[in-house]
């Protein structure tokens, strides 16, 4: 066996030895178990909604229930069409005007702004990130409406509802109270976020791959789009689905600035850009406290369901892909 | 051979005008950005400075129409949920992210916590509000703090937990060697050897975390809810700056639209100073730092 | 086929090692059989990936920290062999250390990092930690230097100086067998001669193996020397033998510079 042995030394080996290794199980318990409680919340936030939710799903089933538009609370007759729907065109407008600036700026970042500028720009666009949803909303209720509601949408009636084939995107009130200025301050919200990871992504492309491409007498733009951004698609293809996570879960910035509008109209109404719709987070922030009706709250917390189990999909599938991406460059 | 050549040039000159093009509109999309930062933050700036004075922080509301009054209870409130849900929520989280650093690196428990996390982390926050409320507030029968705290503390978690594992993998392993050829014990290694690599590392991925939480609303919405006079008690209904802006902005008084620009002018500095902090803590510490390790394994797989 | 000259009460007797680094059919160590005497430095030499970083760190039992690894045979310190899996890591340690290639002060200050170890032991004693905190630091040739400044934090010192500050930190717990694994490879001429002067210092007190794969070094500082070719030891002997007259063939051709 060996023993501790220390010239001129009378310490207390065996109790060291005892402290030590008691403690490091027990650390390591409590570090587990820390670790644990992820997928247990996780666990429990479905099954908590599934139980809430199961006697709208008993009454309405899953089809039927996704595709009905009625949401009368007089009839006791829920049908998610209108918020599903609200929640996942508000998203795709939200991520089209997204996507390209979040790009851009990755861009101006990397390539073109002076060394000076850079770490500006960048906090700039992070500070972006770290302003609380509710003040966007609040913004975007109090000045951006407005704006919008006399200035450009105004313009948009005027020029762009009547082109044929696109029109009706165009058609509606117009009170900047819509799904246009939803998808603007959503936009702004997730943009942050997007151009932070593929600025990041950007940056890992070693500079001999760039400088090879220079080499062969490529411009700028066409190093950016056949070489850098191939190199890190699947970066920029995980951060896109990030932020589309993030504006379909968001509520406070688009409640404020959509209202709840369960009955937007014909189908060709609801997808017009000046109309207002609805979406599952503003239905949940708006009727939760005030339903009334075993029914009523078993339908609102299907919804939540419907939202969580597209959210946590889209998001694992994601994963799933970028994880196969690695695999097949890895071999 | 002359044509051929003078398509040539036209070509070249084609492409790199359309490059050109290209990087002008980035630049617009950089000043978009920086176009609306700026009014966003002038706005609030404006127009919430002007409803601030010292009754704001420390009177309760009055009915609308009536001079004075202030929020007291949303500070006070925003206060203790915030507090509480760091207290719950920090320790967990570093300790998850220790467990995942060093000692479930590699090991399919610690990938799938690791993912989970990453979902987690995007998981729309009113859903969140919606759950905590059926196991925390319906049983027993009142909207209360405490469950606001304990959804902030779900939000913030995976965040934190993130941010850890990743300061924790930065710490180079010849660091943890040298503790351990000196006879040390495995969690004497992790708490006072790297640990203390990573503080500042750890420290901003907490105060981010923290920073972010406490932004939100919509998990509040059923969980803590509101109240219109100041309360310590965790377990009763508590009012917060981010719910209060909320109700008063969509509310129908001017003087309501005041005081929501004015609470929003403090929430909006007081998260921002937060941030600056940790970006002063660690140079290029941000909100997506954590999330890097996509592209990170991307190119460390590219490396060959 | 290898030579090793015997050696009277060696410090560490290595018998029969074979070593697998993770799940791996092929040996990382081959069949090594070796003594490491006391009071003396023994150099490991041999061209990059023979195995003597491998082998130094199975006698402080570091390979122990990576899962899938496997040790075969012997090493008999203490009478013990510290081999079998009753052996108890942390004693081992404080009697066998290392210092590594890269200098890696603790993110703390100096006389924190030299008291690392002892309070690892449980020496709590103030005055006891500032006394053998000096003694060590005075041994590592660095009090010069640090000694009105040891509430400062380890990283403002150079690398020589960082690397000094290690040495003092593994021999503040008066090991009997110091591992030096290529120590004054990142350091610069001046730093690697100090470091030098102090191993040949130190040996007074404790058995050295040192690995290097600066043969030169080997013939200044190493009383014997062991030469290893893919993952075997080919030769091991008093180290003017190995260099001016090496009994094996492929050790002559290492010495020569015939392969690197």
């Amino acid at each position: 066996m060996i023993e501790l042995k220390d010239s001129g030394v009378v310490s207390p080996a065996v109790s060291m030895k005892r402290n030590g290794r008691v403690g490091n199980t027990l650390f390591k318990i409590a570090a587990f178990t820390a670790s644990a409680l992820i997928p247990i919340v996780v666990i429990t936030i479905f099954v908590v909604l599934f139980i809430e939710a199961y006697p709208a799903i008993k009454a309405f089933g899953v089809w039927h229930f996704i595709t009905t538009k009625s949401w009368d609370a007089v009839d006791n007759h829920f049908g998610a069409f209108t918020p599903l729907f609200g929640s996942i065109y508000v998203t795709i407008w939200a991520f089209i005007f997204a996507a390209p600036i979040s790009i851009g700026v990755a861009i101006y970042i990397t390539e073109l702004a002076p060394n000076w500028l850079k770490p500006i720009v960048t906090t700039a666009i992070e500070l972006l990130a770290a302003i609380p949803t509710v003040i966007y909303g609040m913004w975007g209720l109090f000045i951006l409406a407005p704006v919008m509601q006399n200035h450009v949408e105004p313009w948009i009636l005027d020029h762009l509802a009547k082109l044929p084939v696109i029109g009706f995107l165009f058609n509606g009130p117009g009170i900047g109270i819509d799904t246009l200025t939803t998808a603007v301050i959503l936009s702004i919200m997730i943009t942050p976020f997007m151009s932070s990871l593929i600025k990041d992504a950007f940056g890992l492309v070693p500079e001999v791959i760039k400088e090879s491409a220079y080499g062969l007498g490529a411009t700028r733009w066409e190093v950016i789009r056949k070489v850098v951004i191939p190199y890190v698609s699947s970066g920029i293809f995980g951060s896109g689905i990030f932020a589309i996570g993030r504006a379909l879960g968001e509520t406070m910035a688009v409640s404020f600035v959509n209202g709840n509008n369960h009955n937007p109209g014909s189908f060709l109404d609801m997808l017009s850009l000046l109309n207002s719709v609805t979406t599952i987070t503003v239905t949940l922030a708006d009727e939760f406290t005030e339903a009334v009706g075993r029914l009523y709250l078993s339908s609102l917390f299907y919804l939540a369901l419907i939202l969580l189990t597209i959210s946590f999909s889209t998001l694992a599938i994601a994963k799933i892909i970028v994880w196969r991406l690695e695999r097949r460059w890895r071999t | 051979m002359e044509i051929g050549k003078k398509m040539e040039n036209v070509r070249i000159k084609t492409r790199v005008v359309k490059s050109n093009v290209m990087m002008i509109l980035s630049t617009l999309a950089a000043l978009y950005g920086i176009v609306f930062l700026g009014w966003i933050l002038i706005s609030v700036l404006y127009h919430g400075y002007q409803s601030l004075n010292l009754q704001f922080f420390t009177q309760d509301p009055v009915p609308p129409g009536m001079p004075g009054g202030g929020l007291k209870m949303a500070f006070i409130g925003q206060f203790l949920i915030t507090v509480v849900a760091a207290l719950i929520g920090t320790p967990i989280g570093i300790m998850a992210g220790i467990f995942l650093a060093e000692y479930g690196r590699g090991t399919w428990w610690a990938m799938f916590v690791r993912n989970l996390a990453d979902i987690v982390i995007s998981m729309p926050a009113i859903v969140i509000g919606a759950a905590v409320y059926v196991v925390l507030v319906a049983p027993l029968h009142s909207f209360n703090g405490l469950s606001g705290s304990v959804a902030l503390a779900i939000l913030a978690l995976p965040y934190i937990t993130i941010a850890t594992d990743e300061m924790l993998k930065l710490v180079p392993k010849e660091m943890r060697e040298a503790a351990y050829a000196l006879g040390a014990y495995k969690h004497y290694v992790i708490r006072k050897v790297t640990m203390r690599a990573a503080k500042t590392g750890i420290l901003t991925g907490v105060i981010l975390g923290l920073a972010r939480m406490a932004g939100e609303a919509a998990p509040l919405l059923f969980t803590s809810f509101n109240n219109d006079h100041t309360t310590f008690n965790l377990l009763k209904p508590m009012a917060t700056l981010t719910i209060t802006i909320f109700v008063y902005a969509t509310g129908p008084y001017h003087e309501w639209h005041e005081q929501a620009w004015a609470a929003g002018f403090v929430l909006t500095f007081g998260v921002l100073i937060a941030v600056i902090i940790a970006k002063f803590l660690v140079h290029g510490g941000s909100f997506t730092a954590p999330f890097m390790y996509v592209a990170r394994r991307i190119a460390k797989i590219n490396k060959g | 086929m290898s030579s090793v000259i015997a050696i009277e009460s060696p410090k560490i007797e290595i018998k029969n090692l074979n070593f697998y680094y993770k799940k791996s059919l092929k040996p990382a160590l081959e069949n090594i059989n070796m003594p490491i005497p006391d009071k003396r430095v023994t150099a490991l030499i041999g061209p990059s990936g023979c195995g003597k970083t491998t082998l130094l760190r199975c006698l402080n039992r570091m390979h122990d920290l990576y899962p899938g690894i496997k040790y075969e045979g012997e090493i008999i310190f203490d009478n013990t062999n510290i081999l079998s899996k009753s052996t108890d890591l942390i004693v081992l340690r404080s009697r066998i250390g290392m210092v590594f290639q890269k200098p890696t002060p603790f993110p703390m200050s100096i006389f924190e990092n030299v008291a690392f170890g002892l309070r690892l032991m449980g020496i709590k004693n103030k005055t006891e930690l500032k006394d053998r905190v000096e003694a060590a630091i005075k041994m590592a040739a660095l009090w010069d230097e640090v000694g009105n400044r040891l509430n400062e934090n380890a990283f403002s010192l150079s690398g020589g100086q960082q690397q000094r500050l290690v040495i003092a930190r593994a021999i503040a717990v008066n090991p009997e067998v110091l591992l030096f694994d290529e120590p004054t490879s990142a350091l610069d001429p001046i730093s690697t001669a100090k470091i030098e002067e102090l191993i040949i210092e130190l040996k007074k007190k404790m058995a050295i193996v040192i690995v290097t794969h600066n043969m030169q070094q080997a013939a200044r500082i190493g009383d014997y020397t062991a030469f290893m070719y893919l993952g075997k030891l080919i030769e091991f002997d008093k180290t003017e033998n190995i260099f001016t007259n090496p009994k094996e063939k492929l050790t002559e051709d290492y010495i020569t510079g015939r392969f690197g």
